[in-house]
């Protein structure tokens, strides 16, 4: 597969913006996502762990862990939607040629996530207050994270198989036969895959330490548990650090042999380095971890390291492509559209920003209140400021709308 | 080169990739459509439950809140993106076209999902904890956002049909042009109508399930009057929706739809009103099954037909009206900057110019015929013709089971190749692609004739001396 067949799969409408906005935003919406899957991960584990345990520490972690699980799973999927728009804007020819090849995959992909986040839901169903109640249906916990991992898995093949264009051809047609069955994996790196799974270890222990902030602001925690935290949230961070590390090498020295320079590079040290300054923060911060709103920030730290991470992945993919294959994302025509453009910034800044803020702080501050939860008059005029902001909103649809289709 | 942007094709025999895209999408349609519904109704519940001081309605946005969690934003948030999944792998190039001309306008519905998810959250789980203007305000937010998700994604729906303003969009290009036009609104409004149709049969499962019996009638009562309502309102729009359609979604409706369409339609919708009468005046007989049937009769006899008239009305095309269902650009749109690929393929045919053609196939000998013309098949045809007994529209029906590869072979070069027959995409092809492609259909009815057409000295094949002068 030649440069030139590579631009031919590349949509002639082009692009209402400049490229580089969709890199940046598929790579920071990316991060979070497999932040959440993290989580997801992390939590459903220390939930099995826990509902087998009979620890009160641990069967109070698998309780808190089950609620964890059921939110990450929405935020993930639905954070998940982003970095797969952006993906199909820049990258089209690879991702859909690599998403076709594999299509019963692509189907199943759906259906298992279906049973996956069911089984979650079942086990969350039975299991209110595993602290004090005997566990009911493991399994179905441990069914849902096979199944994630499963689809974890296909997401990473198709991520992979995109960055082999040389092999589509035969793939499609081996032996010159057309194969349109779709009923293939042609390619995956366990290293790779590996690596962002074990992510969940260290980023799970970092959460904990926020969780564990959370409960000291409850007042409702002894010392007993909130030590239990402490001791896990570093161990788990030690460990998969650790692990995640070794898996790091053995995918970048895995690379193929024409960007295997890749692996000596910058973006790799810097994201080891990230992983291992988030997971060393919290032990860093020593006493201020329990004073004022220092317990948070292991999380925010853990963040921007994911970004890192999230950058490293980028960049393998843009050596392989543009290095290797002569691909440039960033020379995508632009066919430039300034409303459409506008109203998503304004809608996630200003609208996004209010509205988020609004309902993220009065679900912080309710779970922080004992009783009846009444926010402060400024809380109030975010929410206020949101609703307006909404109502805006629907009336410049209409208005730009029949202007648009009857004027 | 003359290279067009063809991705690999998935065929999949049994049901047609067609088929899988519309199960995903009808599933779906119940789904999202019941969110935005129910969060309308939460945030009119919220609002009398703060104003006249009655929990018990906070208690029923928060049952089914739950219910809603796992039916909706679970399985619907699922299935949002599967459909994403299912047209990348049906339809790369339909999807694609979508993706590139509104990807600021999925971007902005992302910012509301989201605000979406958090907000049904809270509701679920923070009722009772939120003093009640506080509850109300997030009930008002939920269901302003979950609304903004319909307004934003109904004129990508309707863009598959046709551009908003075509003649502007075809001329000037742009997202307002594209996205805007009389079709939108009308689809917009019959969507609302119904949406509140299917919110209240959803909600019967859960308000079934109350307790306490006067609140359950107040509350059935009332969906029966809102699902009732809508229902006539959505079936009062139709000619409106038809009105706004192109004439040659007209002439596909005379022609192809079924005779029993538009009668199953009346029915359902008559058993539909039925039903809300029935949760009207005898509240008790509704129980969570009663309910649920009804739900799945929503999904099987109206959302289906429903969304099966849409994907056929379409066609040929599958997305702008410039795009082939076979992934072919038919059409220039010279305001995008988009040429069609028609002149290429008339040049060098689906052999030259496909990416991904097989090396060893790009020369059609007497050996690789059969394999070309199965190949052509599953480029140009298999989108909406399965080439198997079973699945969308199977092709060997399309034609007489006589019919010899000649002239099967003059028809695709006589009617086809020239956009002449209705409701097909204009197939250009080379005469030996189109003999080889002719050899493939005539084998799906009699593959020994075929066969025998081969080993015969009758074939006009191998000559592809035209084409060699033509490069």
């Amino acid at each position: 597969m030649d440069t030139a067949m590579l631009y031919a799969l590349r949509d002639p409408l082009g692009i209402p913006a400049h490229p580089l906005i969709f890199l940046i935003l598929g790579v920071a919406t990316w991060a979070l996502h497999i932040a959440a899957v993290h989580v997801l991960l992390g939590s459903s584990v220390l939930a099995i762990r826990g509902a087998l345990s009979k620890d009160d520490h641990w069967r109070r972690l698998a309780d808190a862990m089950v609620n964890t699980a059921k939110v990450a799973v929405s935020v993930a999927i639905v954070i998940g939607v982003a970095p797969l728009l952006f993906v199909q804007v820049i990258y089209d020819p690879f991702w859909y040629t690599s998403n076709v090849l594999s299509a019963w995959w692509v189907i199943g992909f759906i259906f298992i996530l279906i049973v996956a986040t069911l089984a979650l839901f079942i086990f969350y169903a039975l299991n209110h207050g595993l602290r004090t109640h005997k566990t009911r249906c493991p399994g179905s916990m441990i069914l849902a994270v096979l199944l994630f991992l499963v689809v974890g898995f296909i997401m990473h093949a198709l991520s992979v198989q995109m960055l082999e264009p040389d092999q589509w051809k035969e793939w499609y047609a081996p032996n010159g036969v057309i194969d349109a069955s779709g009923r293939s994996i042609h390619a995956f790196d366990p290293w790779r895959f590996g690596f962002f799974i074990a992510l969940s270890i260290p980023v799970i222990g970092i959460w904990l330490f926020g969780y564990r902030r959370y409960l000291q602001g409850r007042h409702e925690a002894g010392t007993g548990y909130l030590d239990f935290l402490k001791r896990m949230g570093t161990r788990l961070g030690a460990v998969g650090t650790l692990v995640a590390l070794v898996l790091l090498v053995g995918w970048m020295r895995g690379l193929p042999e024409d960007i295997a320079g890749f692996a000596t590079g910058i973006w790799p040290i810097a994201a080891a380095a990230a992983l291992i300054v988030a997971a060393a923060f919290p032990v860093l911060l020593g006493r201020r971890l329990d004073r004022g709103l220092w317990g948070y920030t292991p999380i925010l730290v853990a963040t921007v390291a994911m970004i890192v991470i999230a950058t490293m992945r980028e960049a393998v993919r843009w050596v392989t492509l543009s290095g290797v294959h002569g691909y440039n994302p960033l020379d995508y025509k632009i066919t430039m559209d300034w409303y459409s453009t506008g109203l998503f910034f304004l809608t996630f800044g200003v609208l996004g920003g209010a509205v988020v803020t609004y309902l993220l702080t009065v679900a912080w501050q309710a779970g922080q209140t004992e009783g009846t939860y009444t926010p402060s008059r400024a809380v109030n005029r975010i929410g206020t400021a949101g609703i307006v902001l909404l109502l805006l909103w629907i009336a410049q649809y209409f208005g730009f709308g029949l202007w648009t289709a009857y004027a | 080169m003359d290279l067009i942007g063809l991705f690999p094709t998935w065929y999949e025999p049994a049901i047609g990739s067609g088929w899988v895209i519309g199960l995903i999408a009808t599933i779906h349609v119940l789904f999202s459509h019941t969110a935005v519904g129910a969060a309308i109704l939460f945030a009119v519940l919220a609002w009398i439950g703060a104003r006249d001081n009655r929990p018990e309605l906070i208690d029923f946005i928060k049952k089914y809140g739950l219910f809603l969690l796992v039916f909706s934003y679970i399985l619907g948030s699922i299935t949002g993106p599967g459909i994403w999944y299912s047209t990348t792998v049906g339809s790369p190039r339909g999807i694609s076209a979508l993706i590139h001309n509104f990807v600021w306008k999925w971007a902005t519905e992302w910012v509301f999902f989201v605000i979406e998810v958090i907000g049904v959250y809270m509701l679920v789980y923070l009722a009772g904890k939120l003093e009640r203007r506080t509850y109300m305000k997030v009930a008002v937010i939920f269901g302003l956002t979950s609304y903004t998700t319909m307004l934003a994604i109904v004129g990508i729906l309707s863009f598959m049909m046709m551009p908003g303003r075509p003649e502007q969009w075809f001329a000037e290009g742009g997202y307002l042009y594209g996205f805007y036009g009389p079709n939108t609104f009308a689809q917009l409004m019959i969507r609302t109508a119904f949406m509140f149709t299917m919110t209240a049969v959803v909600g019967g499962i859960v308000a079934a399930g109350l307790k306490d019996e006067v609140f359950k009638r107040w509350l059935l009562k009332r969906l029966a009057i809102v699902g009732g309502l809508s229902a006539i309102v959505g079936m009062s729009l139709y000619p409106w929706y038809l009105g706004t359609l192109p004439s040659i979604a007209h002439l596909v409706m005379e022609n192809r739809l079924p005779d029993y369409f538009t009668p199953s339609i009346l029915i359902v919708l008559g058993a539909m009103l039925a039903y809300f009468a029935m949760t009207f005046f005898r509240p008790k007989l509704v129980t969570a099954t009663v309910a649920g049937f009804a739900t799945l009769a929503i999904l099987v006899l109206g959302l289906w037909p429903g969304e099966t008239v849409r994907e056929s009305v379409r066609k040929p095309y599958i997305a702008g009206q410039y795009l082939y269902s076979n992934q072919v650009i038919g059409h220039d749109v010279p305001g995008m900057g988009v040429k069609s690929e028609i002149p290429t393929l008339e040049k060098v045919g689906f052999t030259h110019a496909h990416v991904f053609w097989p090396d060893s196939q790009k020369e059609i000998t007497r050996e690789n015929t059969m394999e070309v013309g199965r190949n052509l098949a599953i480029t140009a045809c298999s989108n909406c013709h399965s080439l198997s007994d079973t699945g969308i529209r199977p092709l060997k029906n399309y034609f007489p089971k006589q019919a010899d590869v000649e002239g099967i072979r003059t028809y695709l070069l006589g009617a086809l190749a020239t956009g002449n027959t209705m409701y097909m995409p204009q197939i250009p092809l080379q005469d030996d692609e189109a003999e080889a492609l002719a050899v493939f259909i005539a084998s799906l009815n009699d593959p020994e004739a075929a066969e025998a057409y081969l080993d015969g000295e009758t074939t006009a094949l191998l000559d592809t001396s035209s084409r060699e002068e033509d490069q």
